[in-house]
């Protein structure tokens, strides 16, 4: 898997703090989460014996979140702080700081394979994984050339179901380290969710099958789904890298409008954290009609169609085939 | 290399990573620029050293500004009609993983706006509006214009001459309301100007205006009411009113500052206490923090985000802890600096330098440096004359040699 590399070689340890002393079984465990998804895997892992808050909230952008001084507070009173890692989360270290938390910070992508950042080879995927060729990530993070304003690596690893099971399993030992009088209910709920998560990625890797291999290449807001990409065949090109911070220029605009072109892109896709006016324009432009609305850096809130990352992925991959097929 | 300007600690390191230059140096470079109350200069300090660099001979006191990037100071002149630019000689250059620096000489930049009662000075997204009272008239000009020294400015009208504000807000212009039937009084609200300079959804009310701030993507500014926040709309800025909570005491906030790293505002609201804004809730926003007296000048930490700082007529620094909402430690500097005369009798500010919070002290001419980590003070920094307001510009990044 030559495009991969090894996150533990990347950044090493995972938490730079001391683990907090294990909490008193009758108090649950205080847990913050990152993010929406993070949140729902947590939720999963830990049942009632956590309370969990969210930093940012359903369909709200990791990329661009700012932290106030209440989520400093929060932080601060946690026993686990549970984040992605890979530098999605661009407020986390002034938010540690200004928390001054002595709770565990643990990166959830620890211990999983990482995707290059498609932007180091050139904006829009201008790669060959779709064509069978892959990129390798460099042996030594940010030993490198060039200009690297996101991170080298893509950090929405959850997009593939198999490393959503090593978040959970992190979040599993984390929660042990934490309350080893609840380690034993946690191994069993991460078991009995992971069983889920492997049923869902059947289903995807069924719902894929269906759909033609020429039909593969569709459009999406920002660069959020290279792990989806690389593990089921779908190639997904956007205006957008891997952040959305940086807005797309005109000329990024004009070349993904001539890619998808040459590539015959099937569908396109608006995201939910995303504007979608650029994707409207590059639709009105291209002649593809916006197949649906692909839940992407955020679950929806709880009366949306992906309020749980089983949701979210079961509909993205319903919109997309659907989408798809339909075109 | 042109670091020898800069009296900059310089620590030499072997950066394998570069292939262009393979040794670099990790600088770092903080200086202070000092207006009088009296004489028309601006003296820009070392913050490092403490040794002068320079002094630049205005045409008026002035109060300063310093750019988001710190690449350009302020000095507005308001009896004097002119807001000049300084080139303050230290910019930065993000490559990702690092950034380097160049340090260069301080330098006028050339540019001077003229126009009469230049007030408020506001920057949005690298373009500067300087809103001149005596004609209500925002002049808008790019920071990339000052430090090529080009006067390239537009001028965006409002209706009456008004003390107001103006900020440059993407394509759109956000601009005071005067108080048409009370002129002499505060502006009553914003409206915004499109492209065009064609007004847009009306005027949004903000009674008694005064005050504006940014702190990441939201702008607010600071009525008799409570706050005008605004946030990147669809394709023109969306406006909200967040009303003064009912908990509060009679009062209104007339200055703010905006959190960097955190995403708060700091306004003062009564004489002695100040409010921590919250504007993205509608609960709980505001956080009322009492003072021992009133307040004389306060100031954010742009590196320790939990930190903010407030000066009280005392002779006191306040340490602000944000997010406890409460004062954390306070250390006498000054003879009292008493608020009653004039508004504008020379009285402390407050600036912070990287691990350094200095604060002028015109009456004695001096600055009174104080280390942010411990909040004890080090030392002081004579400066001619009466040291009033202050800024500072600087940072660390690595320099190659040879380029």
């Amino acid at each position: 898997m030559s495009r991969t590399l090894k996150l533990a070689a990347v950044i090493g340890a995972i938490t730079s703090m001391p683990i907090a002393p294990s909490v008193a079984a009758a108090e649950n465990l205080r847990v913050v989460a990152s993010f929406s998804i993070i949140a729902d895997f947590a939720k999963n892992v830990g049942g009632d014996r956590v309370d969990i808050v969210t930093l940012v909230g359903p369909n709200g952008d990791a990329h661009v979140y700012e932290p106030k001084p209440a989520d400093a507070a929060t932080v601060g009173s946690a026993d686990v702080v549970l984040v992605n890692g890979l530098q999605f989360e661009g407020f986390l270290q002034r938010l540690v700081e200004a928390s001054a938390t002595k709770a565990p910070i643990v990166e959830l992508t620890k211990g999983g394979e990482v995707l290059r950042n498609a932007e180091e080879e050139g904006h829009h995927d201008q790669d060959q994984a779709a064509e069978g060729g892959e990129k390798h990530a460099a042996a030594e993070e940010g030993h490198e050339e060039g200009h690297h304003h996101h991170g080298e690596s893509d950090p929405h690893a959850w997009q593939s179901v198999h490393n959503a099971e090593l978040y959970v399993k992190n979040i599993a030992d984390a929660f042990c380290a934490a309350d080893a009088a609840g380690c034993d209910t946690y191994r069993a709920n991460a078991e009995s969710y992971g069983q889920q998560l492997e049923a869902l990625e059947a289903e995807i890797k069924a719902a894929v099958a269906e759909i033609p291999e020429d039909k593969r290449t569709i459009i999406t807001s920002h660069d959020a789904y290279g792990y989806f990409e690389h593990e089921y065949g779908i190639k997904f090109l956007a205006p957008e890298g891997v952040s959305t911070e940086s807005e797309a220029s005109a000329s990024d605009v004009a070349a993904l409008i001539k890619q998808i072109r040459q590539d015959k892109a099937s569908a396109i896709f608006v995201e939910n954290v995303t504007n979608p006016r650029l994707i409207e324009q590059i639709a009105s432009e291209t002649g593809l009609k916006v197949g649906g609305e692909l839940y992407s850096d955020a679950l929806s809130d709880k009366n949306g169609p992906a309020a749980t990352y089983l949701e979210m992925m079961r509909h993205n991959i319903t919109t997309i085939k659907g989408a798809i097929l339909g075109s | 290399m042109r670091t020898n300007w800069a009296s900059a600690t310089a620590i030499a390191l072997l950066v394998s990573l570069s292939t262009s230059a393979a040794h670099a140096e990790e600088v770092t470079a903080w200086r202070l620029f000092i207006s009088d109350h009296a004489d028309p200069k601006v003296t820009v300090v070392d913050a490092i050293d403490g040794e002068k660099l320079d002094t630049f001979e205005i045409k008026g006191p002035a109060s300063l500004h310093r750019s988001e990037s710190g690449r350009t100071v302020f000095a507005v002149q308001g009896s004097a009609g002119v807001v000049a630019g300084i080139a303050s000689g230290i910019s930065f250059e993000d490559h990702g993983e690092h950034g380097d620096i160049d340090v260069e000489a301080p330098k006028l930049a050339g540019v001077e706006i003229t126009g009469k009662k230049p007030s408020h000075f506001v920057e949005h997204d690298g373009d500067f509006a300087v809103f001149f009272d005596g004609e209500g008239v925002a002049r808008i000009i790019s920071e990339k214009s000052v430090l090529e020294g080009k006067p390239d400015f537009r001028q965006v009208k409002t209706d009456a001459p008004q003390h107001g504000v103006a900020v440059a807000y993407g394509s759109h212009v956000l601009l005071s309301e005067p108080n048409r039937e009370k002129p002499d009084e505060l502006p009553v609200g914003i409206s915004v100007a499109d492209k065009a300079g064609a007004p847009i959804d009306g005027v949004h009310a903000c009674p008694d205006l005064h005050g504006e701030a940014s702190s990441g993507n939201i702008l607010a500014f600071a009525c008799a009411t409570g706050l005008l926040v605004v946030s990147h709309g669809d394709g023109s800025p969306a406006i909200r009113h967040l009303p003064y909570a009912d908990s509060l005491p009679d009062g209104k906030t007339t200055t703010l500052i905006g959190g960097r790293g955190l995403q708060y505002f700091l306004g003062n609201y009564g004489a002695d206490k100040v409010v921590l804004i919250d504007p993205t809730i509608e609960s709980d926003a505001f956080r009322l923090i009492n003072l021992p007296t009133r307040s004389v000048h306060f100031a954010i930490d742009p590196v320790r985000a939990k930190f903010a700082y407030v000066f009280t007529e005392d002779g006191q620094l306040h340490q602000l802890d944000v997010v406890k909402g409460e004062i954390a430690n306070s250390l006498k500097l000054t003879d009292p600096y008493s608020m009653d005369g004039h508004w504008s009798d020379p009285r402390p500010r407050v600036a912070v330098a990287g691990d350094k919070i200095v604060v002028t002290d015109p009456l004695q001419g001096v600055l009174h440096v104080v280390d942010a980590t411990s909040f004890e003070k080090t030392g002081d920094i004579a400066v001619e004359g009466k040291p009033f307001n202050i800024v500072s510009v600087g940072g660390s990044g690595q320099t190659h040699e040879g380029e």
